[in-house]
């Protein structure tokens, strides 16, 4: 989504375990959800 | 395009600004997600800009990763910070570009938006300011930005590319797009992702 956006030199961290501890983990979970960062250019 | 979006955007707005309304006032809650300097730091936030920061400017910190981790800003740029809140991001990016830089922090919670107001206030930092607005449709002129940033917030826009479209107008070219979001490794049913509720818990 991000190059069809305009954008391109996308680069993306590691995964980090957002929802580790929190209330939010099972379901975080359940669909292997985590966070990145992301950087990209714009074109 | 309103016909291809999964839920209703004006509702999807209503819900975050109710959950969001209450990380502003209440931040020592117990949310689905972790707030604060514990999160700070658990993401790898620079500790000594943290640490120089009040707690009010840290305890509604909601973020869900480090938009500063694959690039730190330099001195002197512009900066949005799409979906503000309490103003975390926005300080942390105002210490990295120095008083010859400018930060706008755009948040749609008007919770968020007094306490943001409030620490830059406190902190006498000339060079940051918050206005109210949508991700959809930013408070900026075109190309005014060197750098827009953003933490855990388009994940919960309905409208992801109209976000993306304007993150780009708000850009200069050649300009950087820096953001934290989550991603689901595992394919999420089509009928939870119609669920408005999921999306804000």
């Amino acid at each position: 989504m991000l190059e069809d956006s305009g954008f391109g030199d996308v680069e993306i961290g590691d995964a980090c375990d957002t929802f580790g501890g929190a209330t939010g983990e099972e379901k975080a979970r359940a669909f292997d959800v985590y966070g990145y960062a992301f950087c990209a250019r714009r074109a | 395009m309103a016909e291809d979006l999964l839920v209703d955007p004006v509702r999807l707005r209503d819900e975050v600004r109710d959950k969001y309304r209450a990380v502003a006032l209440d931040p020592h809650r117990i949310y689905h997600f972790h707030t604060g300097r514990p999160l700070a730091a658990g993401l790898g936030y620079d500790a000594r800009l943290v640490d120089a920061l009040p707690d009010v400017a840290v305890e509604s910190f909601a973020g869900v990763g480090n938009p500063f981790s694959l690039r730190r800003l330099e001195p002197g740029e512009r900066v949005v910070d799409v979906g503000s809140g309490a103003g975390f991001d926005s300080f942390i990016a105002a210490a990295q570009v120095g008083a010859t830089g400018r930060v706008v922090g755009v948040d749609m919670t008007a919770e968020m938006l007094t306490k943001s107001r409030a620490t830059a206030a406190a902190l006498s930092y000339d060079h940051v300011e918050f206005r109210a607005g949508f991700a959809e449709a930013l408070p900026v002129e075109d190309g005014w930005a060197d750098v827009v940033i953003s933490n855990g917030v388009i994940n919960l826009c309905a409208d992801k590319r109209g976000v993306f479209a304007e993150i780009h107008r708000v850009l200069e070219p050649g300009g950087r797009l820096q953001f934290a979001d989550i991603a689901n490794g595992r394919p999420v049913p089509h009928e939870a992702l119609r669920d408005i509720d999921l999306w804000t818990g």
